[in-house]
Parts: C-alpha cells; sequence; structure tokens
C-alpha cells in the first residue's frame, strides 16, 4: 500500500506542476492523455516481459547457485549466493566464451554482407521493371522467411546430411564431395540457411526504400541521358543508403545471436560444443550442461554479449557515418 | 483534479487486477487449498511417449479417479525435453506452484535434490519398496533419503540381425576378441555389427563402464571421482579398434543418419538401451523385420556378465506437495499398472507382475520374448550412482566423443574429459571433492 499511496502523492505534486505550467491548452492534454491510451498495452507488455527481465537478469547475475550445507549433497539445498563480479570475471576469462564471440564475429563479418548484396540485388532486378509480376517474386523471395528458424535449420539439416541428402548425393554424381559437417565448413553451412532465411526479408526492405524514391529523379536523370546502370549506381544507391544501415545493424544484432542453426546442427553432429555460440553458451549454462551452470553465470554471459554486440554495432554506425560523411 | 484522480483510480484498478491474475496463478498448485469436504488433489506431470495405440496416462488416471473418489490426480503431459522439463520444474518449485509429482530420469535425480526440489518421502516409500525391483529402487535414493518411486528401467542390451549373422556365418561374440573379429568380418561385407554413437556416449559409455563398477561414491562426506576405471579403459579400447578398423557405424542416434543406416540394412547389431525397443523399430522403417533378436551384452568390456544402466526414469514427490502419502498411494497404484505401462514403451521397474512383450515387438523381434530377456538383463545390471552436476558431465563427454569419430581425439579421451568435468561440476556446486 506505501508504494501506492507514494505514487498518489507523485501524480498530485506532477499535477501540480503541470497546472502551474501556463498556457497549455486543455486539449494537448487530453492529446496526450490518448497518446498515452494508445500506448498502454504496449508499454505495459513492455516493462512486463522486457524492461523487468532486463533488471531481474541484471540483478541475479551477480548471485551464484552453491551448495553450503555441507556433506556430499550439500544437505540438499542450494544457496544464492551473493558473489559480485564473479560471475563476470568467469565469463570474461572463459576460453570457450570468447571462442564463441569469435565464431560468431566471422560469421558475421562473412554472412552479413553476402546476404545484404544479394537482397539490395534482388530487389534493384525485381525494381528495374526487368520483370512483371513483381508480386510473385516479392513472395517467393520472402517465403523462406515466413517458416520458423527452427524448421528451417531443421530442413536444411536433412539437405547436409551426406547419407540420406539429395543435395549431397546430387554433387557427389558431379564428382564434388561435400562433407557439410566438417569442422572448416559447418560454419559455412549455418551461414547459407540464415542467408537463405533472411535474404528475402531484406530485400523487402530495400524495395520498400527503392520504391519511395520519386519517379520524377529518373525521368530528369534520362532526359540528361544517363542510361539504366547510371540511374541505379548514382540515383538508387545513394538512396537506399539509410535503408541499408537499417538492414546491416538488425542483422548484425541478429546474427550475433546466432544461435537456431547451430543448435539444430548438434543433432547431426554432437561435435558442435554446448559453447558454440554465446547464446548457446547462455541457454546450456542455465540448464546446466554447462558448469559452472545455474542462472547467474548464464545471465552474466548474455550481459556481456549484449554489451559485445552493442559496441559492435555502435562501431559500424560511426563507420558509417564517417564515410557518408566523406 | 478529476481527471487525476480518475487517472489514479485507473491506476489502482490496473495494479489490482495484475495481483488478482499473479494470485491466481498461485492458487493454481497443487492441493494447497483442498478443503476438508472435497477431495484430495494431487498433480502428477510426466513426459511419456501417449503414442496412438498405447493406453493414454489420463486414461490410466481416470481409472484411478472412478476408484479412488477421495484423492483426485490430474497428469498433464509435458512436451519437451528432460532438460527444459527439469528446468521448467526448478522454476516452479522456487516459485511454489510445482505439481505434486513428476517424472525424473535417475542420472538426474542427485541433482534435482541438491537443487532443494524434492520432497524426502521415505517415511511413506518403505511400505512400497517390495513393489518394485531393487535396483531401481536405490536409484530413487539420495543421501539416505527416498524421493519417490521407480518406474522404468533401461539396461543395456544387444539388437541383432539374426539372418544378417548367419549369413556372415557369424553369431552374437561371447567375448571382446570375438567381437572385434565379428564386426571385421562384418565390416568387409559392409555390414557394422556394433554402432558408435557419439551421442549417446554420456549414457551408454558410462553404463558399460558402470557394469563393472561405478565412477561416483561418497566416503565420509566427500565425493570420490574416477571415471577412467578398468571398465572405461575396456569401453575405449574396444570402441578405439572398432573406429581404427571402420568396423562400427558412426551416426549418432538421434540423427535420420542412424535411421537410414538401419533402413538399408548395412547396420545390422548395435549396443542399445532396453527402452530403445519400440523407437529402435520405428527407425527400422521395418527393414529385416522378424529377423531381429535381442541377446545379452557379451563379456567385451571386463563387465563379467554384468551390464550397466542407460536411462531409466521414476517419479519423484516434489517440494511443496501437501499431501505426500496420498501422493505416493496414488504414484504405487500409477507404477504398478504394468500392461498399461508396457505399452507406453517401457520396460517397468515394478516387480509385482511379469510384463508380456507387446505384439509389434514380438513380430520385429523374430517371436521372442523381449520382455524376458530385458528383465533378465534388468537382474544382471550393476550399480551405478549419478553425481549432482552429471548433465555437464554428460555434455562434454558428447563433445569428445565426436570429435573421436574423425580422429581430433581418441576415445579413451572421452573418459579423461568426464573427469576433469566431474570434478569441475562438483566444486562449482561448492561440494567437497576428495583428491
Amino acid at each position: 500500500m506505501t508504494a501506492t499511496t507514494h505514487s498518489a502523492k507523485a501524480a498530485k505534486a506532477g499535477a501540480g506542476r503541470r497546472a502551474a505550467k501556463p498556457g497549455r491548452s486543455n486539449a494537448t492534454k487530453r492529446a496526450n492523455r490518448y497518446g498515452w491510451a494508445f500506448m498502454a498495452p504496449f508499454a505495459i507488455l513492455f516493462v512486463f516481459v522486457f524492461i523487468l527481465p532486463i533488471i531481474w537478469a541484471i540483478y541475479s547475475s551477480f548471485f551464484r547457485q552453491v551448495a553450503t550445507g555441507g556433506g556430499a549433497y550439500g544437505g540438499g539445498e542450494l544457496v544464492n549466493q551473493f558473489v559480485g563480479v564473479e560471475n563476470f570475471i568467469y565469463v570474461i576469462t572463459s576460453q570457450d566464451f570468447w571462442a564463441g564471440v569469435g565464431r560468431v564475429v566471422v560469421y558475421t563479418v562473412i554472412q552479413v554482407p553476402i546476404m545484404i548484396i544479394i537482397a539490395l540485388v534482388l530487389a534493384m532486378i525485381i525494381d528495374s521493371l526487368v520483370v512483371k509480376h513483381i508480386g510473385g517474386f516479392r513472395l517467393g523471395y520472402f517465403l523462406p522467411y515466413a517458416i520458423p528458424g527452427m524448421v528451417a535449420s531443421i530442413i536444411w539439416v536433412y539437405l547436409y546430411n551426406g547419407q540420406i541428402s539429395p543435395l549431397v548425393k546430387g554433387l557427389a554424381a558431379l564428382g564434388v564431395n561435400v562433407d557439410f559437417f566438417n569442422d572448416n565448413i559447418i560454419l559455412g553451412s549455418m551461414a547459407n540457411i540464415t542467408t537463405w532465411t533472411f535474404t528475402g526479408y531484406n530485400m523487402i526492405i530495400f524495395l520498400a526504400a527503392l520504391q519511395a524514391i520519386p519517379h520524377d529523379l529518373y525521368e530528369a536523370a534520362r532526359i540528361d541521358g544517363a542510361n539504366g546502370w547510371q540511374i541505379a549506381t548514382k540515383i538508387k544507391l545513394p538512396n537506399v543508403r539509410s535503408a541499408a544501415l537499417l538492414a546491416m545493424l538488425l542483422s548484425i544484432v541478429g546474427t550475433i545471436q546466432l544461435f537456431n542453426e547451430p543448435q539444430i546442427m548438434q543433432t547431426s553432429d554432437p561435435g558442435i560444443s554446448k559453447s558454440y555460440t554465446p547464446m548457446m553458451m547462455a541457454m546450456n549454462t542455465s540448464q546446466g550442461t554447462i558448469t559452472p551452470s545455474g542462472d547467474g553465470p548464464a545471465n552474466a554471459i548474455a550481459i556481456v554479449m549484449a554489451l559485445i554486440a552493442g559496441i559492435l554495432a555502435m562501431i559500424y554506425a560511426f563507420a558509417e557515418r564517417k564515410v557518408n560523411q566523406e | 483534479m478529476v481527471s487525476n484522480r480518475k487517472r489514479f483510480m485507473a491506476g489502482l484498478a490496473t495494479i489490482s487486477a495484475l495481483c488478482i491474475a499473479l494470485a491466481g496463478c498461485g492458487g493454481e498448485s497443487s492441493g494447497g487449498d483442498a478443503a476438508s469436504d472435497g477431495p484430495i488433489e494431487i498433480t502428477y506431470m510426466h513426459r511419456l511417449p501417449d503414442s496412438d495405440g498405447m493406453v493414454l496416462v489420463n486414461d490410466i488416471v481416470a481409472r484411478w479417479n472412478e476408484e479412488h473418489p477421495d484423492i483426485h490426480v490430474t497428469a498433464t503431459k509435458f512436451d519437451g525435453n528432460a532438460a527444459d522439463m527439469k528446468q521448467k520444474l526448478e522454476r516452479d518449485v522456487k516459485s511454489g506452484n510445482a505439481p505434486d509429482l513428476a517424472q525424473m530420469g535417475y542420472s538426474e535425480i542427485p541433482e534435482v535434490y541438491v537443487k532443494d526440489m524434492l520432497m524426502d518421502v521415505t517415511e511413506y516409500a518403505s511400505q512400497y519398496e517390495d513393489d518394485f525391483a531393487s535396483g531401481p529402487y536405490s536409484l530413487m535414493q539420495v543421501d539416505g533419503k527416498t524421493f519417490g518411486l521407480p518406474q522404468d528401467t533401461g539396461p543395456l542390451v544387444y539388437f541383432y540381425n539374426k539372418a544378417e549373422f548367419d549369413s556372415l556365418g557369424i553369431s552374437v561374440p561371447q567375448t571382446k576378441d570375438e567381437l572385434i573379429a565379428a564386426a571385421k568380418t562384418a565390416a568387409a561385407q559392409g555390414k557394422y555389427i556394433m554402432s558408435y554413437q557419439a551421442d549417446e556416449v554420456g549414457n551408454m559409455f558410462s553404463g558399460l563402464a558402470g557394469a563393472s563398477g561405478g565412477w561416483y561414491s561418497v566416503e565420509d562426506g566427500e565425493w570420490v571421482v574416477d571415471t577412467e576405471t578398468a571398465g572405461s579403459a575396456a569401453v575405449a579400447d574396444v570402441y578405439q579398434q572398432l573406429l581404427d578398423a571402420g568396423a562400427a557405424t558412426t551416426n549418432p542416434r538421434w540423427d535420420p543418419s542412424f535411421d537410414a543406416s538401419l533402413q538399408d540394412g548395412s547396420l545390422i547389431g548395435t549396443i542399445a538401451a532396453a527402452w530403445e525397443a519400440p523407437l529402435f523399430i520405428d527407425s527400422s522403417g521395418g527393414t529385416g523385420s522378424g529377423d531381429w533378436q535381442v541377446a545379452q551384452i557379451g563379456d567385451w568390456f571386463e563387465n563379467d556378465g554384468k551390464t550397466g544402466p542407460d536411462g531409466g526414469s521414476g517419479v519423484v514427490v516434489l517440494k511443496g506437495c501437501e499431501h505426500p502419502a496420498e501422493a505416493m498411494e496414488f504414484l504405487d497404484w500409477f507404477n504398478t499398472q504394468v500392461a498399461d505401462l508396457v505399452s507406453q514403451g517401457l520396460v517397468v521397474a515394478a516387480s509385482t507382475e511379469p510384463a508380456t512383450t507387446p505384439d509389434s515387438w514380438a513380430e520385429f523381434f523374430g517371436g521372442q520374448d523381449v520382455m524376458a530377456e530385458f528383465a533378465t538383463a534388468n537382474e544382471n545390471m550393476g550399480d551405478f550412482t549419478y553425481m549432482p552436476g552429471y548433465s555437464a558431465v554428460d555434455a562434454a563427454m558428447k563433445e569428445t566423443a565426436a570429435k573421436a569419430v574423425d580422429g581430433s581425439a581418441t576415445v579413451a579421451d572421452i573418459f579423461s574429459v568426464a573427469q576433469t568435468t566431474s570434478v569441475d561440476a562438483l566444486k562449482n556446486l561448492n561440494l567437497p571433492v576428495k583428491e
């Protein structure tokens, strides 16, 4: 109850301040109120399923579950012990963690540009009016995105499987023997699944940006004697730059969290470790298949990874801005 | 001002609505609020298959409810794997709305006991002890306390295709040397009588090694860990020789390629847990149906006629259960419904009546009384105690096992990794380890 009376006071105090401010019409106030009312369904859920869990995750990352009762089983009781930054020290000094970070960084550096370029090219082709029936192509490319990531991974695991895959058998018939689960190739096999799934999604972003370009620009360019190639490179490309930034950022954030593909492929290749990517490491730590286990270390992994992803995204955004300015 | 008060009231209403919602979650819990006038409520969470043609858990439970109007049981199936269920139950116990009874693998019981999830039901359990085989019953005991009753067991046995064996002129090997010689003979014809399953080593290799002696014991309140026993060395030696000679398949058990190797008839023999029988029949897609047989594993791993456990589970009473006596009464009844549980593909731990082999199994295994064979294996099963935190050991073993396939590690490495991971896991739980 103290909390509610407190907030009531705060509300009154706030109201007093607002009332004292002159020049704000009732209409504005009403508009604000409607604004918040429309926001409410989102805001309430956002607080409960996003903000509160994050706060809880940060809080619990300073604890570790240990037995204190003595004896071989610790008296059958685990205590949530405050361990300061011990979990973070564990994460930062863990070789497995940095190996996982290394994998996702390599993965991102290779996979994201390839996917973005393919998406951009596809969007340009569709936008260039070379093809008729845009709708069909747009849907076709976008369709893989409609398949849940887990399902997509399962499909590809079958296609990669050396004993039952028509793909592997077909390549073998052409004299190309590929082992998609080879330690040196497996990251590429995963990148292929991601590319297949998300290229269409990114293409839609680009296509929207392309179609928002006013067509007068093309007309003006044609009058000035520009050909199709020049229009594409001099008008279209610069105009989709902000869309490209958005697509790159979303992709970087997404690939850093690489999880579905390795998790599913583990069924076929138990050599994919439980800490193959930082996100897998976090989940397996919370499930107890990596020691030290429990929510504390798992949350520490997730938080450190969020910071790394944030830093990488910021570096990219700054670099992009620098390039744009020059 | 009116609008502000309205807003405050609205906020208050929202908060109270949320409180009600949250309280609602809590109220769902077990039989907490069973008043004296209504029946006692017991909740039970399982992950039995409940597939077509099986006697559904809900039907079994419905029969109980009919016969026992004063104890009402609600069963829920958990759709997910064992690790997910364990994690969910951990949260549920903490927040006080866990079911009263839950299925738990034998290897997980020490772990969840350390996590303070189990209720000590020793005083109620002893009266039911005679209804179950002693080995599985002892797996429900940790630290001198009993936490529930066993449901099924997974002794390791040998599945083989007798017709293929006959045409190759080999029989089920009895010694290590015979095994390796026979495997090489078969491999020369493109057939395999052993499979190396990297994703199953945590259960299977510990079981095979455990046939001749356990890995974990407690001395003076401290853990003694030795995963590199003579049994482990024997397992490593056999599989290393098979891998080196290319005389075993290397498909992971739960990968479609394993099923493919059965379906194309190249895999004609493998060590398997007894509970695998119905799954194995599915995996084979009917290839060799009627030709397969079940045999005891030979003396291949210095196991001296013994076999080891691979999986199997019991039902535990979780912390927060309000009516442990009634929960145990139901549990004893449920776990002794032998025919119904057999229909779920279980090799039951109950010893109240002999289990009969389901027709579909008999058909696949050439009319053999498979259940009797499993029962023999059950009696030959060595004791194996798991340590808390074994899931991490299991995971580390799998990863190393996969490396042994391409030669970047040896089979023996699996057991040395098990040793270091075991000690680490115990230490990270702050449990004492004798070194």
